[in-house]
């Protein structure tokens, strides 16, 4: 999975992460579920794991 | 009243199993390639290009860091007189005649485990499987087709076999019966339950160890008995269709399901709106709705699938802060912006 950057999105009370924005570039972007079931967040999880960083900013842009 | 008189009752001969027998046999969604929701072709695949490209369900496997590249895409070359419409193809564009040891090309199909529990996997009753399919390829010889079983909690489980490409370019049908797993079973959920994989190409990691019956897997069975490489040549083509996999020891009749049929299983795992990969245009695009007279908020309602999805889109000209989307609801929010939106939208929760 090829992006430019991930960040977590959060719920309406802006306290539980609930999807990883990803970067694609060109204006396109791809929102991931945070549930393991979803393989593309288990692929995510793999990329935490090799040493990647998801931009935690609270919510906010 | 209608009377049925016969002379004799005889007993049904061969093997056959209680439960899709008759409509649905297929475990195989897709098996005629007639879906193809993302696109009809995608063009230079090769390193780091495992995943989801042309025909719905279909998955392009790649190991190591390879240099060939393939189109991968739907076609109208079919079997003649069999009915199909479609196959998918594989066109190799850039070469690779000597594969690297840790180099493999595979299309697969990994199937959900909660479709599997009739096969009674891990008992003593577990159902043998027929795999049936048409191919023509360029590369005549040996290829691998494995069965890979991610089991339910005991460790995967692999059993492979091979068919032989006769004649060059020229369609031909092949059945391969696998045993049933007594081992391991399936979980009953959501989740990868089995994988049906075409090889294409593989280096010598993948077919050093003797996988033609049930065994724990290892990277050295995935694709035993592979000879072809249809990477060798940018003259080479591989063509396939009629994918049917069903329970027992004999390949039946492909089974053909309505558009509507085939689509909607399709949907359960890939899901594409409106009309998806036509860019910015009216047609394609989600517009939002004002919220708090401050805030945009784009919605729509949609099946549920698998898992809630993966969503993939474009966007002009400003930022989604916040997703409350779940299963069967888009539900995006812009902060601060009462006038955006989106398209190319897609759905994904494949396995």
């Amino acid at each position: 999975m090829n992006f430019i950057s991930a960040t977590y999105m959060y719920d309406m009370e802006g306290v539980n992460k609930t999807h990883i924005k990803l970067e694609l570039g060109n204006n396109k972007f791809k929102h991931i579920p945070m549930n393991e079931a979803n393989t593309d967040y288990q692929a995510i999880l793999t990329w935490i794991a090799d040493g990647g960083t998801v931009i935690d900013n609270g919510g906010s842009e | 009243m209608s009377e049925i008189k016969v002379n004799k009752v005889s007993p049904r001969t061969g093997t056959y199993v209680s439960l899709n027998t008759v409509g649905m046999k297929n475990i195989i969604i897709n098996g005629d390639f007639s879906q193809a929701q993302r696109a009809t072709s995608a063009t230079g695949l090769g390193n780091g290009d495992d995943g989801y490209h042309t025909c719905d369900r279909w998955k392009l496997l790649e190991s190591g860091t390879p240099t060939y590249e393939f189109t991968q895409s739907q076609s109208t070359d079919v079997p003649s007189g069999q009915g199909f419409a479609t196959s998918l193809k594989m066109d190799c564009t850039t070469a690779d005649a000597s594969l690297n040891a840790d180099n493999l090309i595979r299309i697969a199909q990994i199937i959900e485990s909660q479709n599997l529990q009739y096969l009674k996997f891990g008992t003593a009753n577990a159902e043998s499987l027929t795999a049936s399919f048409w191919v023509k390829s360029s590369i005549t010889g040996d290829y691998s087709v494995s069965l890979y079983n991610y089991g339910s909690g005991g460790g995967a489980r692999i059993i492979s076999s091979t068919y032989t490409i006769n004649s060059a370019d020229t369609w031909e049908k092949k059945t391969i019966t696998y045993d049933g797993d007594t081992v391991e079973a399936f979980l009953n959920d959501n989740t990868a339950g089995l994988n049906l994989t075409f090889t294409l190409g593989s280096g010598t990691d993948y077919t050093s160890t003797d996988s033609t019956s049930w065994g724990s897997s290892s990277s050295g069975k995935l694709a035993y008995g592979q000879v072809a490489n249809i990477a060798s040549s940018t003259a080479n083509n591989f063509y396939i269709t009629g994918v049917q996999l069903e329970a027992g020891t004999s390949a039946s009749d492909f089974e053909f399901l309505p558009v509507d049929v085939n689509l909607g299983r399709c949907q359960r795992y890939c899901t594409v709106f409106m009309d998806y990969g036509a860019g910015d245009t009216n047609s394609n695009r989600l517009y939002n709705s004002d919220y708090a007279n401050v805030h945009g908020m784009a919605r729509m309602g949609y099946p549920r699938m698998r898992v809630e999805p993966s969503l993939t889109y474009s966007s002009v000209g400003f930022s989604i802060h916040a997703d409350y989307s779940s299963n069967g609801l888009i539900q995006l929010m812009a902060s601060g912006d009462t006038n955006f939106r989106i398209y190319d939208i897609l759905a994904e929760a494949e396995l």
